[in-house]
């Protein structure tokens, strides 16, 4: 209820195109309808597909970065002696 | 289906501070690597990946304030609390790099002939192009302050011409920096003057398109409708910090330019 009040104050003072002939639409009212859904998605997986995909992104070269780094620690501290 | 009775947010669960924190791992080992065993590989990964956890992140926080509403008046207001908090630390980080210069400036030792600057150094002349990126970055202040006042009154065209003026005027100071780093007779490598002529001005220079990105952002999110001329909070924040890297400026300009020299 909080949450729909904030939204009607935030459309009310929205500034209104009057440059027809631009690119731009105010497609924030959209937005708001998606990110508002009531379907328990967290945010940072909200936005669609794409969302998804650059979180598992995301994940797998941070880990897998990670699993390197310990790696190269792991050579880096047993010197390979010189023959 | 539970609805919350205050006006504070409680956030989603989310994964960027894990990755955050893992970039932060790859980039300062990806550093070491980098420097003793000429690789550069962990270097870039954890520039990539702190990049992808900024660019998540901040577009959740966007998606959190603009297009879910949890931005309420005492949420703003720890923002606000928490802008100025941020930028009151990097005023210490600088201070350390003002004190490291004042330090050696003021008592020259012998190895540099007892004066300032030291034997050998040709500082470049601060009336020239120094002082024209004074001139830039303090009309930059004057049209972000247009950008704002016309953002307040719900002038969509004038805030938009001034932010990108603002922005213009940011990365004609990082071309014009740039060049006089090319041009300079002088090297970070060039004794405790070069040290502390390029760590300080190389650290205002990062931050000054650290802003330039920041109000980019702004831009691109006022030719999307989000701000209103009542609550523009990222704008306002992007505005502190540009005009916390101009003060930078001014003392830099002040006292390693102008005095130093």
């Amino acid at each position: 209820m909080l949450r729909s009040l904030l939204v009607l104050r935030q459309i009310a003072q929205r500034t209104i195109s009057t440059a027809s002939r631009r690119h731009f639409e105010n497609k924030v009212p959209e937005k708001q309808k998606l990110f508002q859904e009531d379907n328990g998605i967290p945010v940072h997986l909200k936005g669609g597909v794409g969302d998804a995909l650059l979180y598992k992104a995301t994940m797998i070269l941070t880990v897998g970065g990670t699993a390197y780094a310990i790696y190269q620690l792991a050579m880096a501290s047993f010197p390979k002696k010189q023959a | 289906m539970t609805h919350q009775t205050h006006a504070y947010h409680m956030v989603n669960p989310s994964p960027w501070p894990l990755t955050g924190a893992l970039s932060a791992l790859l980039m300062t080992s990806g550093l070491t690597m980098w420097f003793h065993f000429n690789s550069s590989t962990l270097l870039i990964l954890g520039l990539l990946t702190n990049s992808l956890t900024m660019y998540q992140w901040w577009r959740d926080v966007v998606r959190e304030s603009t297009f879910q509403g949890h931005h309420t008046a005492v949420v703003q207001t720890g923002l606000r609390y928490g802008m100025i908090l941020f930028i009151l630390s990097e005023v210490l980080f600088f201070a350390g790099f003002f004190w490291a210069f004042y330090h050696s400036s003021l008592a020259p030792t012998p190895n540099l002939g007892g004066y300032w600057p030291p034997a050998g150094i040709n500082p470049l002349n601060p009336m020239e192009v120094p002082l024209l990126n004074t001139l830039v970055l303090l009309a930059s202040g004057v049209s972000i302050t247009w950008a704002h006042h016309s953002l307040m009154e719900g002038n969509r065209k004038h805030s938009l011409q001034a932010l990108l003026i603002t922005i213009s005027l940011g990365i004609y100071f990082t071309l014009l920096q740039t060049s006089e780093y090319l041009e300079a007779p002088f090297t970070i490598s060039d004794g405790i003057y070069g040290s502390t002529f390029f760590v300080a001005t190389g650290f205002h220079g990062l931050h000054v398109m650290i802003g330039s990105t920041f109000l980019t952002i702004c831009l691109l999110r006022q030719l999307k409708f989000h701000f209103t001329s009542k609550h523009h909070f990222g704008f306002e924040a992007a505005a502190w910090y540009w005009h916390f890297v101009d003060v930078v400026w001014l003392f830099l300009y002040i006292s390693i330019y102008w005095w130093g020299s």
